[in-house]
């Protein structure tokens, strides 16, 4: 099964923090568990669509402290272990969140 | 450190968890320290037991797998100390291991891959070992992806390690010309393993994704762990894509839908993507592209083609014709038929299909008439193809695609005037009241072999004898004299009560050959007596047989309570069975306590369908009694490599000359 880990934005990372996760997005891929991972753009674009009327607008927005800062797709066989994947990145990365969600589909 | 107050079955969950993503790291450090994989499991099995007694208490461990490998470790400090008698050169090895990082070198895992792939082990063995070691998959669980019972899994593990163990097998890599052999014999493993999931064999699912999702995963390892051979790269693009199309594979109600029909938006990019960048790296690698590379080239002429007739099939076709070259089965050549038939007509795919109808291993392959059946189609020749459908539903294990296969040959309209059909005709002539019932039983086997591999709704009165001799050679062109001309005499019994002419004409009578009762001589008794591998209940038998000179069932028949181990010898019917040294000496090991019941006892206990007569049930273990079948296919099958002549020995040859 898959799950999609996504991690909210912290405070700024070190020299430090990218090497230990460069490290550990490279143990994952070696184990095969991480299919995808990257990085994302603070702010974005918003699309909203209300009746037949399709709003565009550029970030950055207010509540950017709650927008997704990055995402890791890993395959698992269970949550406990997507849990547990979770639970190494987040003693790397210090305070704060991230959300898992199984992924269904493709 | 996860709250201790997570619930009991919470834990136990993530304990599983991580065991499953560590513990091949853990078994492969502990076998390079303790050289004994058996062992090593054992080591970190106890890690297990302790992590399930304390963590519940204390919590998980911050670094979980940190904490289980070094539990093992100080196991086997222990272990080694123990063994060694505290000899000073002992203490210094354990020592050092204490001082040494608990991390293991990067190759353990590598190691042991090839370890739980050697070939010393027989195939069904190699897989169970390395989902149990490399894939922390418990027997329970092996056991239900394989549709196997779970003693059967327990026994198969127990007996690999026994072998490794026996034969000294080295926790190394291999090198130089020994390389690409094992690395060959791994990535077979993993492929089986992947295929096994993917075409489930048998039962109702058409997938077992779980055993899928381990093979990609041992294969991307494997792939970072020996990331400068070609045909690793080549098996894991090859993986990718035949699991992108997963989903697309099957419709709604399960049922199969051909590559062409597949719906491609179905198809997983993500997959697909990582398939493409595999083959990169595969071709980065060099070297001839071998068998696995070749399929995974195929494989990516289909993800490229966006719809079903964009597919580049004269490159298939010829990417098939390489691939033949190199690995020349009958599936692969099938599987030429059919890019043949798209690239350059049916009247090619046929020409080549027809070929293979020859080939007795393809004699019950489901595939060969599926394939036939389409070709046929599209030539028009609609009942012929008709009735190869049927004859593939009827030759398929999996309900999904007879289903399918059925709905195909129901797509075509039946013939208006029914005509008599061979199963019909088969089953009128074994219907008679005239036939005693081992005679039918005999003429019914020669009739189902015709009816499957000619099919049901042949119409009988266009069956050639041609078609008959060419179902004899693929049936029983091996057979021995006997089963030739009982097969023959059943076919010329049919035909005069079928009134039709001598569909045997093309089937000479053979001459029977002498029995092969000649016996073994005693340089192949030599290396019998010291095969590897053999279990303890099977060497006794054999011994046995060839010291005590007694028949066959006479032994099998032996109760223990009827010996006489001082003596060296047992009560059986009116006389004694009498043996010498040899036998001696293994009798009290496998006897190991028991006290009545039959010497030598069946694997399994009988299903209740199957009650054997308490006589011949052990009292101790429920398990029956050994019978001349198994007993006789296990001897032939061990002696294979034995024979000149390949086909194995019989039991009744251990008895010498005289």
């Amino acid at each position: 099964m898959r799950y999609l880990m996504t991690t909210k934005a912290t405070d700024a990372a070190d020299e430090t923090l990218y090497a230990e996760m460069a490290k550990f997005v490279e143990e994952l891929t070696a184990a095969g568990v991480l299919l995808a991972t990257g990085g994302l753009e603070p702010g974005g674009v918003r699309i909203t669509s209300s009746g037949d009327t399709i709003t565009v607008t550029d970030g950055p927005f207010t509540e950017a402290k709650e927008a997704v800062a990055g995402f890791a797709l890993v395959e698992v066989r269970s949550k406990e272990e997507a849990i547990e994947l979770t639970r190494r990145f987040r003693k790397i990365v210090g305070d704060g969140e991230s959300v898992i969600q199984q992924v269904f589909g493709p | 450190m996860i709250g201790a107050s997570l619930p009991l079955e919470g834990v136990r969950r993530t304990i599983d968890a991580v065991w499953k993503m560590e513990s091949a790291k853990i078994v492969a450090g502990l076998t390079r320290m303790v050289r004994d994989v058996g062992l090593a499991e054992e080591l970190a099995q106890d890690a297990l037991v302790a992590a399930l007694e304390q963590w519940p208490e204390s919590g998980v461990p911050d670094n979980p797998g940190a904490w289980l490998t070094a539990i093992a470790k100080r196991r086997a400090v222990d272990h080694i100390r123990r063994s060694a008698r505290l000899e000073r050169k002992h203490e210094q090895i354990a020592y050092e291991l204490e001082q040494r990082q608990p991390d293991g070198e990067p190759d353990d895992v590598l190691r042991l891959m090839f370890l739980s792939c050697h070939p010393v082990l027989p195939t069904e063995e190699r897989v169970a070992l390395t989902l149990r070691l490399l894939g922390g998959l418990t027997a329970a669980e092996i056991a239900r992806a394989f549709l196997a019972g779970e003693p059967v899994i327990v026994q198969r593990i127990a007996s690999a390690k026994r072998t490794l163990a026996d034969e000294g097998v080295p926790f190394e890599l291999p090198d130089g010309g020994e390389l690409a052999e094992r690395l060959s014999s791994v990535l077979d493993v993993i492929y089986l393993i992947f295929n096994e999931g993917y075409s489930a064999t048998s039962g109702d699912d058409l997938m077992r994704p779980e055993l899928c999702l381990e093979a990609l995963r041992l294969g991307r390892l494997l792939a970072e762990l020996a990331p400068h051979e070609a045909e690793v790269h080549g098996l894991v693009a090859l993986m990718e894509l035949q699991a992108s199309r997963s989903a697309a594979r099957t419709g709604p109600s399960g049922e199969p839908v051909q590559l062409h029909e597949q719906n491609r938006g179905r198809w997983d990019r993500l997959l697909i993507r990582r398939g493409f960048t595999a083959m990169l790296r595969a071709r980065e690698a060099g070297g001839p592209p071998g068998p696995y590379m070749l399929q995974a080239a195929i494989a990516v002429c289909h993800a490229q083609a966006a719809t079903a007739a964009d597919t580049d099939w004269r490159r298939i076709a010829s990417l098939y014709e390489v691939l033949a070259r190199l690995l020349p089965t009958p599936v692969v050549r099938l599987n030429h038929a059919v890019a043949l038939g798209m690239a350059y007509g049916p009247e090619a795919g046929l020409a080549v299909a027809d070929l293979l109808t020859d080939d007795p291993t393809l004699r019950d392959y489901h595939l060969l008439p599926s394939v036939r059946g389409d070709l046929l189609l599209r030539l028009g020749r609609r009942e012929e193809a008709r009735r190869e459908f049927l004859r593939a539903a009827s030759l398929t294990g999996n309900d999904a695609e007879r289903a399918f296969l059925h709905r195909r040959a129901d797509e075509i309209p039946a013939p208006e005037a029914p005509t008599l059909t061979l199963g019909r005709a088969a089953r009128d002539f074994l219907a008679r009241d005239d036939l005693d019932g081992g005679t039918v039983r005999s003429y019914g086997q020669t009739l189902r072999r015709l009816r499957l591999s000619l099919g049901e709704e042949l119409p009988l009165d266009s069956l050639t004898a041609d078609q008959v001799a060419r179902v004899f050679r693929t049936a029983w062109g091996e057979a021995a004299a006997a089963t030739w001309n009982r097969h023959r005499s059943a076919v010329r019994s049919f035909c005069a009560w079928a009134s039709l002419e001598d569909l045997a004409a093309g089937l000479d009578r053979r001459a029977a050959t002498p029995n092969r009762t000649e016996t073994i001589d005693a340089a192949r008794l030599d290396a019998l007596w010291n095969l590897p591998g053999v279990p303890l209940r099977e060497l006794t038998l054999w011994r046995l047989l060839h010291e005590s000179t007694a028949g066959v069932t006479t032994v099998l028949s032996l109760n223990v309570e009827d010996l006489d181990l001082d003596d060296r010898r047992a009560r059986a019917g009116g006389g004694w069975v009498s043996w010498r040294s040899g036998t001696a000496r293994l009798l009290p090991r496998l006897l190991a306590g028991r006290t009545r019941g039959p010497l030598f006892l069946a694997d399994r206990r009988p299903g209740p369908a199957r009650a054997p007569t308490p006589a011949d049930l052990c009292p101790e273990t429920g398990r029956g009694r050994l019978s001349y079948e198994r007993a006789e296919y296990l001897f032939k099958r061990a002696t294979k490599p034995l024979d000149p002549a390949g086909h194995g020995y019989t039991l009744r040859q251990l008895k010498p000359r005289g």
